[in-house]
């Protein structure tokens, strides 16, 4: 399971950040999030000025028989920067706890089984999110949307926490199942 | 199945309503309906049911997965177009369309077993979907369908639908925040493993690790996504040169690429 860090600012606000998909207190997440100004305006300055050819070195070429690109209307992301997020706006820190810790939820049904997830706190920092346990019945077609389902499952709960992001895109699924028991874990975390 | 969740309030920043999730399609299509406050859920039931019913008719016609769907029945020679139901002639012209502003690299009739329109479908019915929220009185939806997204509206005041771009390199983490602007659709291989194929080289593979389109059209921007990531960076100036269409894709180096048009609002650091 992939682990993502993310960090939740406010003890009483971490769920419900989850559950809520609230933003301003839990400030952050998987990666530190270059300039998030918020609005499409801001995506100019996320730009380089110059537009340069977009052709990687690990990019097989391509076909022939297509028009080749000769440069001109991609642009080549920037390099990482290395900072962060909106400033917190008026949050109460709670630590709860400064140990490292983890606890599962109670398995719950979902789609196609059921699951239990299990996260992991340090502090009142939820360093990972995994899915603790999993039972699809060993249905096939349950097996393939599991393989599909379960990173993005991990991934949405996080992204939740991220930003004012109302749905993700490259493989999305919302399960109540997940949340309830990401839920239980975390309130047995005393979070 | 049907599973209305009530999530509580959402964000205080917006105005949540409905929070449905459909098993349809081979896969998990949600629908997030957003409106004033005033607005209950139950005026909203109606809407909901006719875009779910849209989702399901859809996906009987077009299901390859179900061996009496008229859409294998076509695949198999059994139905000629003339008697098929009439979306069957009207979704594979658009395919035919999307081959061509692809510069084929999209191509349902390369793959093995016969025509798949599959690529264009799931895009193409959440589209439809959410067609049938339209007269809902609220000021906002998302239909995303295993992360293909239609959209119409906003999510409250003053506030525009935004995006994560998951890293198909670790699928638990986003790789960029875009402002959602109509669709958007992300090919790539991490999902369900190998099953995108160069219609030019007969292989599957993809040459960027992901691939989003972003446009008016879901079931265009979904094949278009599939192209790009079959084709590489180089497609990105194709679709640059198609209007109101962006693109983003993702290396396997972790490299990002964007068209100048795209909404990118943030792009996560990288380790």
């Amino acid at each position: 399971m992939k682990r993502a860090p993310l960090v939740v600012l406010g003890s009483a606000l971490g769920l419900a950040s989850v559950l809520q998909f609230h933003t301003a207190p839990a400030s952050l997440s998987l990666t530190g999030l270059t300039t998030s100004a918020g609005s499409p305006a801001s995506a100019a300055t996320a730009r380089p000025p110059t537009p340069t050819t977009s052709t990687s070195p690990s990019t097989p070429s391509l076909t022939p028989g297509r028009e080749q690109g000769d440069g001109g209307t991609a642009t080549t992301a920037r390099p990482p920067t290395p900072t962060t997020i909106r400033p917190p706006a008026s949050t109460t820190t709670t630590i709860v706890s400064t140990g490292s810790r983890s606890a599962t939820g109670p398995l719950l049904n979902y789609y196609f089984g059921s699951l239990s997830v299990n996260a992991n706190v340090t502090g009142s920092k939820i360093t990972a999110v995994t899915i603790g346990s999993l039972s699809d019945g060993g249905n096939f077609r349950s097996q393939s949307i599991d393989a599909m389902a379960i990173p993005i499952l991990e991934q949405e709960a996080m992204a939740a926490q991220s930003s004012n992001i109302q749905s993700v895109s490259g493989a999305s699924y919302t399960s109540a199942g997940f949340i309830q028991s990401l839920q239980s874990a975390l309130t047995k975390l005393g979070l | 199945m049907t599973n209305v969740d009530a999530l509580g309030p959402p964000l205080e920043s917006s105005d949540l309503i409905v929070h449905h999730a459909e098993d349809v399609m081979g896969t998990i299509v949600t629908i997030d309906v957003y409106g004033p406050s005033t607005v209950t859920p139950e005026l909203v039931t109606p809407y909901l049911s006719s875009a779910l019913a849209s989702l399901h008719n859809d996906d009987s016609v077009f299901s390859l997965w179900k061996t009496d769907s008229p859409m294998s029945k076509y695949r198999r020679g059994e139905l000629d177009l003339a008697s098929a139901p009439d979306v069957i002639g009207e979704v594979l012209g658009a395919c035919q369309a999307a081959r061509e502003l692809s510069r084929g690299w999209f191509d349902p009739w390369a793959l093995p077993g016969g025509t798949d329109p599959t690529g264009y479908v799931k895009g193409w019915a959440a589209q439809r979907a959410l067609h049938q929220l339209l007269g809902a009185p609220v000021h906002g939806a998302i239909v995303n369908a295993a992360g293909d997204i239609a959209s119409f509206g906003y999510p409250s005041e003053n506030e525009k639908f935004q995006v994560g771009i998951t890293n198909p390199l670790s699928p638990s983490e986003i790789t960029a925040i875009a402002a959602l602007d109509g669709c958007v659709a992300t090919s790539g291989n991490y999902e369900r493993g190998q099953h995108l194929l160069d219609p030019y080289s007969g292989d599957f593979c993809t040459r960027v690790a992901s691939a989003s389109v972003m446009g008016p059209d879901l079931g265009l921007a979904d094949a278009l996504a599939t192209a790009l990531a079959v084709a590489g960076t180089d497609l990105l100036e194709v679709i640059d040169e198609l209007s109101e269409f962006e693109a983003f894709t993702v290396s396997f180096d972790q490299q990002r690429h964007w068209t100048p048009g795209f909404p990118l609002i943030s792009l996560a650091a990288q380790d």
